[in-house]
């Protein structure tokens, strides 16, 4: 059986590895459009990213587009393992699947 | 950590909400460039139905259709790949044939509908367009995704403040118009 991943549970942390895993062929996603998708403060935002960040589940990137500073965010292919991972436990729970 | 099952299903139902909320905003970061591309054949369409002799007006619209069409389906596909969801195993190529059939469909119904109905008055043919472009986004912002409806709302407004209050120049309002639309797709693409 799947393992649930106390990390991700957290409903914001949630709400970001759902959005980033759903981006997760494209370009890293801009900071302003994953506080859109996921309804969040900009601290409360920051904040989270940076515990993902520190467990490997994403990876922040900070650049200039002109003189505009850019943060961008992409999943980690170890954040990508550890959220499917925990949707397998969701599902399996959901499901009624034992061991 | 200990779930109950309630408690697993939410967890699953705020993925799927986030997880669509997603698809919408990338659905709608495609479209804005498709829609400014169009408000610009739309200007260019509407001017030559202004400046030229009506013989003129369905070739060059053939034309700038044509343009419109082909310039939809390349700027879709170089999107698609930015927001990486360029088709798999030429999953891409049967969204653009779709796209190019839709936009044939629609096409089609127009002619048709000017060929059964005929209109008598030149603004007939000037604002049926705008209206059917209208409705079309309206139904696309009720069933999938919310900011065409407004988009589709504007444009039948504009269309039919035209067509009642600015008729002998309807083919420039409606070249105007097109603003609207370049104005939306900037929405749409920064959303």
């Amino acid at each position: 059986m799947a393992q649930p991943d106390d990390l991700i549970h957290q409903p914001l942390r949630l709400k970001i590895m759902a959005a980033l895993y759903a981006e997760r062929q494209g370009e890293p996603l801009e900071f302003s459009r994953l506080k859109t998708i996921t309804e969040a403060t900009d601290g409360n935002l920051g904040s989270h990213l940076t515990a993902l960040e520190k467990a490997g589940y994403v990876e922040i990137l900070k650049d200039h587009v002109g003189k505009r500073p850019r943060t961008r965010v992409k999943l980690t292919q170890t954040g990508s393992k550890a959220f499917r991972g925990h949707v397998a436990y969701l599902r399996e729970l959901v499901e009624g699947v034992q061991d | 950590m200990v779930l109950t099952k309630d408690e697993a299903a939410a967890a699953l139902a705020e993925i799927d909400t986030t997880t669509r909320r997603s698809g919408m905003l990338k659905g709608y970061r495609i479209g804005g460039p498709i829609l400014m591309l169009w408000s610009v054949i739309w200007a260019l369409g509407y001017l030559n139905m202004g400046l030229l002799p009506s013989a003129f007006w369905s070739w060059t619209w053939f034309g700038l259709d044509a343009i419109g069409a082909i310039g939809s389906v390349l700027l879709a596909q170089r999107l698609k790949g930015q927001a990486g969801v360029a088709g798999k195993g030429g999953r891409a190529d049967v969204t653009s044939l779709r796209m190019l059939g839709g936009m044939g469909v629609v096409m089609l119904f127009v002619l048709a509908v000017f060929s059964v109905l005929r209109p008598t008055d030149p603004a007939g043919y000037l604002a049926f367009p705008g209206l059917l472009v209208g409705t079309i986004y309206a139904a696309v912002g009720v069933f999938l995704a919310r900011r065409y409806l407004l988009i589709g709302a504007v444009m039948f407004a504009l269309t039919l403040i035209g067509f009642y209050a600015f008729k002998e120049y309807l083919a420039f309002w409606m070249a105007s118009a097109s603003a609207a639309l370049f104005v939306s797709g900037v929405w749409l693409a920064r959303a």
